[in-house]
């Protein structure tokens, strides 16, 4: 984009250095003086009544310095199981000592007794009423008990006329469902559009199928960590590697019941986060009642075992949907109804459900979601919580109505996406969105239209789509005597959106990035800022950094108006001086001039604000097509090629588009091919690299990425959040490029070689 | 626990230290030393994040106890740029955008330096294969190859 300098360009970002010289300080490298070292104690059983906690031997332990359980929590609030745990690893206590080992020792010293109660890992059997039960008042209907309540309920509204004899009618038929009372449910999310009865009769053909896909963790690399120091006034200093500091300064606030300008809360580099880095219980609340209990900073920091206890992964779930469409390729009805496995606590992003309608036009469309209690850890956001899930199951029944109805794939999607103007559900129209764009992209990138395939091999193809968030922020820019400038925020670097905001600047500055420089303060110091996730920073601070800038560019034209005697509206602000335009005499005044020259008038410095909270966002949609081999003996799946486009709106730093775009599809394909976390009645038993397989560079090729940019009127630049998109279609293209090659219709994740051949053999889990 | 004495090299550096046995070359380089640019995201070997070069050769630091390691001469992150130049892998890194949270990147880099000081003509398919130890989850591995093959081709065309 010529009209822009900055912006748009492939810059080096304004962490390199630190980042490739060990200099960044991520959470565990921050080590006051007299740190003590934190652990935590978890419970050893999935499901069990807590019949005592001993913690007399681990006390005599020399080093040990506190231990603490809910009772040394004054507010109350839980932060450890007391009378019972519901799952593996749990938090009972925590110890702080003087060494890492030590307190590990100390951990393993305290004595629980347990009284081991039945568990239910799974979401189908979680429901059923001879499941053991988590929670108080947790039944709820299935879809056609709920309707017939909903008749009977507004049936007995009408007290005008008599409806007994309806009435009964219906509650007699409210027995012809007796599976559909639901035991354990966290969370319901229902939507009805339409009539799907009407849409299905309509169709000439309708599928139906199962969609099982598996929980898996963020596997971010940095496990978390939090150093809190509590001093003796009372005030409180967290260190935290976490997405949202201001989330975990109102959090600490909350769960402790202290007042929030007591807490500081200094994010550190933060080691890949996802979505999973925004828990304030998990190790911030134990760090800091160690450190209030023992006058010390102390660190508390997971080990990769312990993420995968008691990290917050993404759930997964199971999904039935059905679909109908025409011989001509229109979809008319899509009907869902999935159970989503939110563990212990509610909290599963069950609401993504609706993601199955995906881009295109379905006119009935009806989604019925549950969240179900196991004896699980809780969930948390995964990139574009829900949608790989919901959009896994949408986009392989694609595939399968386009073989049925013999209609290429591309062309299927490219019939029934929506256009600008379409209604959407949420009442609103469609904006302009580079739907077909992007998915004629990558066709064309991978070669799709004259593709080729030899035995074995096999194409998919799918898409996702993905709506950026956005939330308040603040930037501050000064400008200095030397013409630099310098930015003040107080939001976390999620792989380059400091340099986003930076090239932003230096944009609209008309300075060199490289004269720009960002810092990020904690919360005692900088503006309020919204957590960095749901793709919101470039969004969201990209647009408040755009308005700092356009602050100080005001002040900067009004001193130099001021300096030059010249009308603000002769001038203009180019390559770091302000110009007269169209004086005959030509004249200018840099910015440094200007800066020094600000500090002796009586306006003051060249400072400015921008304050932002939120716009409407565009969708964006990522579109991909992979081609593979599968060897029919071993099962083994492998990737000849994956060609990922996405619409990002417009790029502001394409080099760091592209890593987002092939980190997003390989997350994607591990999803699809390889992770599961696993579970049984002992919880979960795959808590390390080697049983969680997560790729490394030679499990895949390289991945093309293809850059489409339609704007986004709301976006900075045009630019989209553009994080979260591109894992939403990689589960659906890894399975259909499957079946194309092995002929099945493999409906649950990881297709793993086992799961392959099972198929293949004719008892895998075929449509 | 007893403490045992320990002469390492590290950097260039010479440390004698008092270590007790149960230490990892990884905790000694982090709590005792203060050298923090290594990094733990496992302690069980399968991550790579804590690479460092052991007289030549890439280990896994969380694998190796830190009483084993003395005498030895150890390179790490800190270790790598020289007269405040970069060392051609970091800088292949930072020109390719071979990072994004840079967690994996210590490891990755001195796993790519030791790699390429042993063969610097591997082809990509080789390096691939080669990197398998190293897991970095947000690249998705395409510009770390775009790194490592730069920089090979670097150190080629300068040696
Ligand atoms: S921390 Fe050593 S290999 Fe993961
Ligand atoms: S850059 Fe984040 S793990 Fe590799």
């Amino acid at each position: 984009m010529s009209e822009h300098s900055v912006v748009g360009q492939k810059v080096t970002r304004v962490d390199a250095v630190e980042k490739v010289t060990g200099a960044a300080q991520y959470g565990a490298d921050v080590h006051p003086a007299g740190m003590l070292y934190g652990k935590i104690v978890r419970s050893k059983q999935a499901h069990a009544n807590i019949l005592s906690i001993d913690t007399s031997e681990a006390e005599k332990l020399p080093g040990v310095r506190a231990i603490i359980t809910q009772d040394d929590v004054p507010s109350g609030r839980r932060v450890f199981a007391t009378d019972k745990v519901l799952y593996l690893g749990e938090p009972l206590a925590a110890v702080a000592a003087t060494d890492p080992d030590i307190a590990e020792e100390a951990a393993e010293l305290i004595k629980i007794e347990y009284e081991v109660l039945p568990v239910v890992q799974d979401v189908t059997e979680a429901i059923k009423p001879s499941a053991p039960r988590f929670h108080g008042d947790d039944t709820k209907d299935g879809p056609n008990r709920r309707e017939i309540s909903t008749q009977i309920r507004k049936l007995s509204r009408d007290k005008e006329n008599d409806h007994s004899d309806e009435i009964s009618k219906l509650e007699a038929e409210l027995e012809n469902y007796p599976d559909e009372v639901y035991y354990n449910i966290s969370a319901e999310s229902h939507s009805d559009a339409g009539d799907v009865e009407k849409g299905f009769a309509e169709s000439d053909v309708v599928v139906e199928d199962t969609y099982i896909i598996p929980r898996v963790h963020q596997t971010y690399m940095e496990p978390h960590v939090s150093v809190a120091s509590a001093d003796s006034s009372g005030k409180i200093t967290v260190w935290a590697s976490t997405q949202g500091p201001f989330a975990i300064r109102s959090g600490i606030a909350g769960t402790l019941g202290i007042p929030l300008t007591q807490i500081n809360v200094i994010g550190t580099t933060m080691g890949g986060g996802f979505g999973g880095r925004f828990g304030v219980i998990i190790t911030h609340i134990p760090a800091v009642l160690l450190s209030q209990k023992t006058g010390r900073p102390v660190r508390v920091q997971m080990t990769r075992e312990e993420e995968f206890t008691d990290g917050r992964p993404a759930p997964g779930c199971v999904i039935k949907l059905k679909t109908g469409a025409t011989n001509d390729g229109r979809i008319l009805a899509r009907e869902a109804l999935a159970f989503w496995d939110s563990g212990s606590v509610s909290g599963a992003s069950i609401g993504s459900t609706i993601r199955v309608r995906g881009v295109y036009k379905i006119p009935n469309l009806k989604v019925d979601a549950y969240g179900v209690h196991t004896n699980k850890s809780g969930t948390a956001a995964y990139r574009a919580p829900g949608a790989p899930q919901a959009i896994f199951a949408g986009e392989s029944q694609l595939d399968e109505i386009a073989e049925r109805i013999g209609m290429d794939p591309v062309k299927f999607r490219l019939i029934n996406m929506r256009e600008e103007g379409d209604p959407v559900p949420a009442g609103s129209n469609e904006p302009k969105v580079g739907y077909k764009e992007t998915l004629e992209a990558v066709a064309d990138a991978a070669g799709w239209w004259d593709r080729e395939a030899d035995e074995n091999q096999g194409w998919g193809v799918a898409v996702g789509d993905w709506t950026n968030g956005c939330g308040p922020g603040g930037v501050y820019v000064s400008v200095h005597e030397d013409g630099s400038a310098r930015i003040f925020h107080g939001s976390m670097d999620i792989t380059g959106t400091d340099t986003a905001i930076s090239q932003i600047i230096a944009e609209i500055l008309t300075v060199p990035y490289e004269s720009v420089t960002i810092r990020r303060g904690d919360t005692d110091s900088a503006p309020y800022s919204t957590g960095s996730g749901g793709s919101v920073v470039t969004f969201t601070m990209g647009n408040t950094a755009k308005l700092a800038a356009e602050d100080a560019h005001r002040r900067i034209l009004e001193l130099a108006s001021e300096r030059l005697n010249t009308n603000m509206d002769d001038l203009e602000l180019k390559d770091g001086a302000v110009h007269v335009v169209s004086a005959e005499q030509p004249k200018s005044i840099s910015l440094g001039e200007l800066a020094a020259y600000s500090l002796s008038t009586t306006g003051g410095p060249i400072v400015g604000k921008g304050s932002f909270a939120r716009q409407a966002s565009t969708p964006a949609l990522a579109a991909q097509i992979a081609k593979v081999e599968v060897d029919p003996g071993t099962g083994r799946t492998r990737v000849l090629k994956l060609v990922a486009s996405q619409d990002v709106g417009f790029a502001i730093n394409p080099m760091a588009v592209e890593g987002q775009i092939e980190g997003g599809t390989v997350q994607g394909y591990a999803w699809a091919m390889m992770e599961e976390m696993q579970y049984d009645e002992n919880g979960n038993v795959n808590p390390g690299f080697v049983d969680y397989r997560v790729p490394t560079s030679a499990d895949l090729p390289t991945v093309e990425s293809v850059i489409v940019e339609v704007p986004a009127p709301n976006g900075p630049y045009g630019a989209k959040g553009v994080g979260e998109p591109p894992i939403t279609p990689t589960l659906a293209t890894m399975a259909n490029a499957v079946k194309d090659a092995i002929g099945i219709r493999i409906t649950e994740l990881p297709i793993k070689p086992e799961k392959v051949v099972d198929a293949l053999k004719g008892n895998g889990h075929s449509a | 626990m007893a403490k045992l004495p320990v002469s390492l090299t590290i950097n260039g550096d010479e440390h004698d230290l008092l270590i007790e046995p149960r230490k990892t070359l990884l905790a000694v380089l982090r709590d005792t030393i203060g050298l923090t640019g290594t990094k733990e995201g496992c302690s069980t070997g399968d991550c790579g994040a804590c690479t460092v070069i052991v007289d030549g050769k890439a280990v896994t630091s969380c694998m190796v106890l830190g009483v084993t390691a003395s005498g030895k001469e150890i390179t790490t992150i800190e270790g790598l740029a020289s007269d405040g130049e970069l060392h051609p892998v970091q800088q292949a890194f930072i020109e390719t955008g071979g990072y994004q949270c840079g967690f994996c990147t210590p490891g990755f880099i001195m796993a790519s330096k030791a790699l390429i000081d042993e063969n610097p003509d591997r082809t990509e398919e080789e390096f691939r294969y080669a990197l398998g130890g190293n897991i970095c989850r947000c690249t998705g591995y395409t510009k770390i190859l775009e790194a490592i093959l730069q920089a090979a081709e670097e150190v080629r065309s300068t040696s």
